[in-house]
């Protein structure tokens, strides 16, 4: 998208090449951060886990690359487990499983997931939420 | 129950008030204004008065039907309210799902001795999707707010026994309304409108408007813009008192055990009941002017109520004592509601500080290279100094306390609150990271509940705290080893 636009304004404009080259600079930079550095940093940092040994059952994740979050939500308070996957999702055989809670800053989303995986910890999650059979409030 | 129950079992449908047939009509015609005034423009424009008659006609008698074709009904599980005239609509709700009965009374109600009952659920409903009924009498409200209430308290409300007053108005509270900006905000709205309508170039030609030019080049512009300035001042400041009595003045909060009622205004009178079991903490807002003068707002935080707006209301501003008190009658534990606060330590201080100056720091650079005059510079010397002394009140208000399961927090200067979460009532803990927070060693901690705004935030506690505070406030956190570190 952005190249398109830079091709156009050169097209439309071609006066001042540093100015083109610096915008140009400045695209590779972008795409470079986002396109390699990004999904690799955030491979780095995502972890998740359904903690069930100790304590009380919790789902856990920690995700993000420049802003980092760790989230915890215990299980007792799940509401709903839904799974999602796209059309990129469905090419590499991968699935999403969004966890909701009653509070909308409460949601844990554990992303991009082997999509046998993603089976495995809805059932596994919709079997221990069952349980606990209160309002979750 | 037993009430309105037909032989069979099953419930008639119930009509709202007959003196609704005096309402509809004139709200429909409000409602209609522009199609009636554009009938006028019609009928003058052709000479024939029917036209206006017709639409008057029209919107009456619609208004009339909405009275026939709206119906309630009670029964033994749920609730039905039906509508609309052209497009049919029925609203069920189950009984067990009813968190909270609301009454509300406009002036042309109130002189019909009629009131709208709203009842609330869990989830927040607007517009269309809302239960009220619209409008039954005065003296019917008791007893279905009691028939309402009943399913879901398993109490029945104790007529004739009132609950423990907590709060009563009191005419000091006046002084803090002029401080908030609502007055000033409705100068501005009304003078829009004027501008909106024309009256600015009738204003000018008026002769009030010349003398106002006399008296300006008499006695200089300083002078006539420092007393123009006055008046909306004055303006501001009797609209914002007035505003305040008409809807706070004779407000009442009192408490009967699980039920919380809350009454209030003059002119429009609001009632809320609110279930205490749903209450899960509350919130001390204290805007900067107001707490220069030692007030406070007191809001709920109870699920099923939206927390930003007017609804979670408990108290105006008012002296912040009388709010400690009532946020400790209703939360049980004082020093969550008034405890001193445990500092953020060096690090969040340095960030405060930091983020307070950034802009003037980087202003400063840019008007040394592109050369701006002296008044400029002045202007910008106040705008550091605001900042500073924004970054200094910011950093002196953070703070947090865990006591007792209630997860106290603070933080803000212009708009500073004191969150009080019931550790009970947190559905989940994130701990988020920006980048200079990491290399500053601090972190957001944020806390889910499914009450009020629905994430409570403890801004900038030192990174090693963060797992430690949540463990302290919600203990399944503590046995679980990715809250460890």
């Amino acid at each position: 998208m952005l190249i398109l636009i830079q091709l156009m304004w050169i097209a439309v404009d071609p006066r001042g090449m540093w100015l083109h080259a610096a915008a140009a600079g400045m695209t590779v930079l972008g795409i470079v951060a986002f396109v390699v550095i990004a999904p690799l940093w955030r491979y780095r940092v995502h972890r998740w886990e359904i903690s069930l040994a100790s304590g009380p059952p919790a789902v856990y994740t920690r995700t993000g690359w420049i802003t980092q979050e760790r989230r915890i939500v215990p299980i007792s308070r799940v509401q709903t487990v839904d799974t999602y996957r796209g059309p990129l999702d469905r090419l590499f055989g991968l699935a999403n499983v969004t966890v909701t809670t009653a509070s909308s800053a409460g949601a844990v989303r554990i992303e991009a997931l082997d999509s046998d995986v993603a089976d495995r910890v809805v059932a596994q999650l919709t079997d221990i939420a069952a349980i606990g059979a209160q309002d979750a409030t | 129950m037993s009430l309105h129950t037909g032989a069979n079992g099953t419930t008639h449908w119930m009509r709202l008030n007959p003196r609704m047939l005096l309402v509809h009509p004139v709200h429909e015609v409000l409602r209609q204004l522009p199609l009636v005034i554009g009938s006028l423009v019609f009928g003058s424009a052709t000479g024939n008065p029917w036209w206006v008659v017709l639409a008057l006609v029209l919107t009456v008698t619609i208004g009339v039907l909405r009275w026939f074709t709206t119906g309630y009904r009670i029964a033994p599980d749920e609730i039905q309210l039906r509508s609309g005239l052209l497009q049919r609509k029925v609203l069920s709700l189950p009984r067990n799902r009813i968190r909270s009965v609301s009454t509300d009374a406009r002036l042309l109600h109130r002189l019909l001795g009629l009131t709208v009952l709203r009842v609330g659920t869990g989830q927040e409903a607007a517009g269309n999707n809302e239960f009220a009924l619209d409008a039954v009498a005065a003296e019917q409200v008791p007893r279905l707010r009691a028939i309402l209430l009943a399913d879901s308290l398993n109490a029945p409300e104790q007529a004739g026994k009132p609950g423990r007053v907590l709060a009563r108005w009191h005419p000091a509270w006046l002084r803090y309304s002029p401080l908030s900006l609502t007055g000033l905000a409705m100068v501005l709205a009304m003078v829009g409108v004027a501008y909106q309508v024309g009256a600015a170039s009738a204003l000018r030609d008026s002769r009030l408007a010349q003398s106002g030019l006399d008296l300006a080049q008499r006695y200089g512009a300083a002078a006539t813009a420092a007393s123009a300035a006055i008046v909306v001042m004055a303006a501001s400041v009797a609209l914002s008192v007035l505003r305040s009595l008409v809807s706070y003045g004779n407000l009442l909060l009192r408490r009967d055990a699980e039920l919380l009622h809350l009454e209030h205004g003059l002119l429009r009178v609001r009632e809320n009941t609110f279930d205490m079991r749903r209450l899960r903490g509350g919130t001390l807002r204290e805007a900067l002017l107001v707490r220069a003068f030692g007030g406070a707002r007191l809001d709920a935080v109870m699920t099923g109520v939206n927390g930003a707006g007017e609804s979670s209301l408990l108290l105006p501003p008012c002296p912040v004592a009388t709010a400690q008190t009532v946020l400790t009658d209703l939360i049980g534990n004082p020093d969550a509601a008034s405890g001193p606060l445990r500092g953020h330590g060096p690090a969040a201080t340095r960030r405060r500080w930091t983020r307070a100056l950034l802009i003037p720091a980087i202003l400063a650079p840019v008007g040394m290279v592109v050369g701006v005059p002296l008044w400029a510079w002045a202007l910008w010397a106040g705008m550091t100094v605001g900042c500073a002394l924004l970054g200094f009140d910011r950093s002196r208000s953070l703070g947090h306390r865990v006591s007792g399961g209630w997860l106290v927090a603070r933080s803000g200067s212009l708009e500073r609150r004191r969150d009080c979460i019931s550790g009970a009532g947190i559905i989940g803990w994130t701990v988020r990271q920006s980048w200079p927070q990491r290399r500053a060693g601090l972190a957001t901690l944020i806390a889910a509940t499914a009450a009020g705004v629905k994430r409570y935030q403890v801004i900038d506690v030192p990174a090693e705290l963060a797992w430690s505070i949540a463990a302290e406030a919600s203990p399944w956190v503590a046995h679980n080893r990715w809250a460890q570190d």
